[in-house]
């Protein structure tokens, strides 16, 4: 089955997704991320179509922890944040949970 | 936990039993969750070098975006982003990962040529070409990125399980099984020595009844003669 990628932002953030022909985008203005993000990324989480989910890593911190957890955990669509440097998506606190050590360790 | 079992020789072996699957059962986990960190680190190198590389394309991206937004203005490229008739599309495939399924990621229609992004040649400039051209490099760095990030967490989903499973083997199920084991030997022991010393007395009795009626019949002949 074939999906498509979906980016969630400030309309900044989506144009150049757009540019690139990314259609699924979550337009969300930067003064009302704490009220509406929670809900753009549901609606997207709940999309059969998507495969991928696109973030900037800073819009993290809006989310209810809830919503964020459910991101960060979800497989199928996959999150990929940008700008959050190594290990960021919850990923690295999954590392230190299951490994047991923190592998990416910034030198 | 060693007073619910029945101190029975079939108990016992009953539990033997238990302790030998389970130590080969912990072995194999083991060797698995080893096996599962070895792959993980190999991929963790994989997903470091994207990583790096995703930053770089999304810094560059931002860039060329931000260049074509001062030279030709906001509303352009949103124009030229509405232009857009091709849109990327993915299909995933799994692989499989010492039991773990991982997808493959395959694109298409990401890379674009001029005349299939829509927005036409006059309309727009080469700034926003640029842009495109570095954002469909970006999502075809994030479509590896999410091949690679998934494939991680579904296989440090797998290790935890696994870690969990060893330590409840290891610290949990194998010493309950080992402290029933010892329980029922230890009463098993205490039951044989009880049952030699009930044959012991039962014996010292027959002995002496079987002297009394000795010294009977000697004393009974006695009065005879």
């Amino acid at each position: 089955m074939s999906q498509e990628i979906a980016v969630v932002g400030s309309p900044e953030f989506t144009t150049g997704f757009r540019l690139a022909g990314v259609r699924k985008c979550e337009n969300v203005p930067e003064e009302q991320k704490d009220e509406q993000l929670d809900d753009a990324v549901q609606t997207t989480l709940e999309d059969d179509d998507v495969g991928i989910v696109v973030m900037h890593d800073d819009d993290m911190d809006h989310l209810s922890r809830q919503v964020r957890e459910s991101v960060e955990g979800s497989v199928e669509p996959v999150l990929v944040t940008l700008g959050g440097g190594a290990g960021s998506g919850g990923l690295r606190e999954q590392i230190k949970r299951a490994i047991g050590i923190d592998l990416m360790e910034e030198d | 936990m060693a007073e619910d079992v029945k101190p029975t020789r079939k108990n016992l072996m009953a539990i033997e039993d238990r302790i030998e699957l389970s130590e080969r059962g912990h072995d194999t986990l083991e060797q698995k969750r080893d096996g599962l960190i070895m792959e993980f680190m190999d991929i963790l190198d994989q997903a470091q070098d994207i990583r790096s590389k995703l930053d770089e394309d999304y810094d560059t991206a931002q860039e060329k975006i931000n260049m074509a937004r001062a030279m030709e203005g906001d509303v352009a490229v949103r124009g030229a982003a509405a232009a857009l008739k091709e849109h990327p599309e993915i299909t995933t495939q799994s692989k499989n990962i010492m039991g773990v399924v991982v997808p493959q990621i395959e694109s298409s229609r990401v890379k674009k040529s001029l005349d299939q992004r829509g927005y036409g040649l006059l309309g727009s400039s080469a700034r926003i070409d640029e842009a495109a051209d570095a954002y469909e490099e970006l999502l075809e760095t994030i479509i590896l990125a999410a091949e690679v990030e998934t494939a991680m967490k579904k296989m440090l989903e797998e290790i935890e399980t696994t870690k969990r499973r060893v330590n409840a083997l290891e610290f949990k199920l194998l010493p309950d099984l080992h402290e029933n084991k010892e329980y029922i030997e230890q009463k098993l022991e205490e039951q044989e020595r009880e049952e030699i010393f009930r044959l012991k007395k039962i014996k010292a009795k027959k002995e002496e009844e079987e002297e009394e009626e000795a010294e009977k019949a000697e004393a009974e002949a006695a009065t005879a003669d």
